[in-house]
């Protein structure tokens, strides 16, 4: 199992045009934008607040329960509310869509790719249990997609709150409503793009074809579900547990399907030409 | 030749279609532990989706199975573990080096010996291109990576679809020369698809045939001959004036400048018209026309055809 998942990541690994994207995506969103966004709020918040994002803090200002109305009074001026909001509140779906789009393009390699290389027919001959394998490849693409989640966020959160330090002389980010987010949600958001993935590889001949359906299917639902998490992230981290528990659900009950429809001789001949 | 052992492969009328096209109709075979046997069979007639069943990948829709003792759709596990598969288009990783690829393919098995990847890319010739890309082998290369991916874990069954394809004369030589030591050494039993039968006379033992979804022949090279072709045909080159189509009883045809073919019932009678040929006319050379596997092939296929 683990033989597998080594083997696959060391592929990745080797492929320039595969890993390249996943890091410098990650290095953008999560790093370069809201390093940009709290330099540009800290140098010029007064005058990048324009109509709207004054409608919007005062819509804000008149929260008063959860974790924003609590911290809200504490931050006197325009800049600081502009950075703490944006970087706690809307970097949110960019820290989903990094494992996602990690677990989507590793999954659609490993899985379909397996099978277009004709590799899948030896891995088949060989002396492992089907659950091994499956577990194995899941793993490939999981591991590195939490890793590397989490991996930006720390350099996020290091950067930000070094940008933001003259101003705050606190840690502003993240707040503790990303644990959830972070620990629960991504990790299975990541699992059930993997498993849809699993899916979309049985029945298409490339991974071109897998990234391609993937990406034009699946992406785009996840996105929208996505986008509604962390809409909740506003409310509290106990909302944003449950959503993560409702993902989790959902990721256990297409692994049991899976697991039990698992079979050799099935997968063989639908799957090897 | 070890008839009397149990055999280590067994297929008692195994049938296996797919959606409704039927590959194996009425499969029987058995294979001896130790033995070389070639698979020779026209493509489609079901060679790969037998060793596929042998290896319990794909079930069968009726009949009995065996390997080494085990039901391979049963105890597939224990069949893999003792099976080397190469196949045709020896399933490597080809982002990963020749190295990494066998490391990986150990590790599945559970090879539990150092060296033995180094020693395989020795072996097959591999060992300076060990840490290069397998995308950027030859097909060759590829071919002997994929042999030695099937010898790591010693297996004592080996399944070679087509082995020698895409060899140079070296490679050739390499392969074929090391199966047969495999075979001697260790008692292997290999089972070779093949169309270059040329190359199977070089290593195997015994042939089975291959046609509309059952082994239609088999035997040793001798016994199909003594079968296929109960007469000896000699070739002469030889002044001798041929008058008629007999030679003092010996069917006899001018087959081109100075050369005349006779057709006598065996062996033995070989030696009574050379010598009286001697005595008659000058003779320059004789020898008994080539019957290889390929042309009992063919024999073979014309008789299965017509059935």
């Amino acid at each position: 199992m683990l033989a597998i998942a080594r083997k696959d990541i060391r592929a990745i690994t080797a492929n320039l045009q595969v890993w390249l994207p996943m890091l410098i995506v990650p290095l953008i969103l999560g790093i370069g934008l809201p390093l940009g966004l709290v330099l540009a709020f800290r140098f010029g918040g007064e005058s990048l607040s324009l109509g709207d994002t004054q409608v919007m803090l005062g819509w804000v200002d008149k929260l008063t329960t959860g974790e924003l109305g609590a911290v809200w009074p504490t931050l006197t001026s325009l800049n600081q509310k502009l950075i703490y909001l944006s970087t706690n509140y809307m970097l949110a779906p960019l820290f989903l869509m990094i494992p996602l789009m990690t677990a989507s393009v590793i999954s659609a390699d490993s899985f379909a790719g397996e099978k277009e290389r004709g590799t899948l027919e030896t891995l088949l001959f060989a002396p492992v249990d089907m659950r091994s394998l499956f577990t194995g490849k899941v793993l490939a693409s999981f591991v590195p997609a939490v890793v590397v989640s989490l991996a930006t966020l720390l350099l996020c959160a290091l950067s930000v709150n070094l940008a933001a330090w003259p101003l705050f002389h606190r840690i502003i980010f993240p707040r503790l409503n990303w644990l959830p987010l972070m620990l629960l949600v991504a990790p299975g958001v990541s699992l059930l793009a993997i498993l849809i993935n699993v899916f979309v590889s049985a029945r298409v001949a490339t991974f071109q074809a897998a990234y391609q359906v993937g990406g034009a299917v699946v992406l785009p639902v996840l996105i929208l579900v996505v986008g509604q998490v962390t809409g909740v992230l506003v409310l509290s981290g106990l909302v944003v547990t449950l959503v993560g528990l409702v993902v989790a659900a959902v990721d256990v009950l297409l692994l049991w399907q899976v697991l039990r429809r698992l079979n050799r001789n099935q997968l063989f001949t639908s799957q090897v030409r | 030749m070890q008839m009397n052992r149990t055999p280590f492969l067994e297929m008692n009328h195994v049938a296996k279609g797919f959606a409704e096209r039927p590959v194996l109709t009425d499969l029987n075979l058995s294979v001896c532990p130790g033995e070389i046997v070639g698979f020779i069979g026209p493509n489609g007639s079901g060679k790969t989706t037998t060793v596929r069943l042998l290896n319990g990948v794909i079930d069968p829709d009726a009949g009995a199975i065996s390997v080494g003792g085990y039901d391979p759709r049963v105890d597939g596990e224990a069949v893999r573990r003792m099976a080397g598969v190469l196949t045709e288009s020896a399933g490597l990783y080809l982002n990963l080096t020749g190295r990494q690829n066998l490391r990986f393919f150990a590790d599945l098995y559970g090879v539990d010996e150092p060296g033995r990847a180094d020693a395989l890319l020795e072996e097959f010739g591999l060992a300076d291109a060990a840490d290069r890309k397998v995308g950027t082998y030859s097909t060759g290369m590829k071919k002997r990576l994929g042999l030695a991916r099937a010898l790591l874990h010693r297996p004592r069954v080996l399944f070679l679809d087509e082995p020698t394809n895409g060899l140079d004369p070296e490679g050739i030589r390499m392969v074929l020369g090391y199966i047969r030591r495999l075979n001697e050494c260790d008692g292997t039993t290999v089972m070779i698809c093949s169309h270059l039968l040329q190359q199977l006379e070089q290593v195997c033992h015994r042939y089975l045939f291959l046609q509309g979804g059952r082994v239609v022949e088999q035997g040793t090279l001798a016994e199909l001959e003594a079968r296929y072709f109960p007469t000896v045909t000699l070739e002469v080159e030889t002044d001798l004036a041929l008058a008629g189509d007999h030679y003092h009883g010996v069917p006899a045809a001018r087959v081109g400048q100075g050369r005349i073919a006779f057709t006598l019932p065996s062996r033995g009678d070989v030696p009574r018209l050379l010598r009286r040929l001697a005595q008659e006319a000058s003779v320059y050379s004789a020898s008994p026309v080539q019957r290889d596997l390929e042309t009992l092939y063919f024999r073979i296929r014309g008789g299965a055809a017509d059935e």
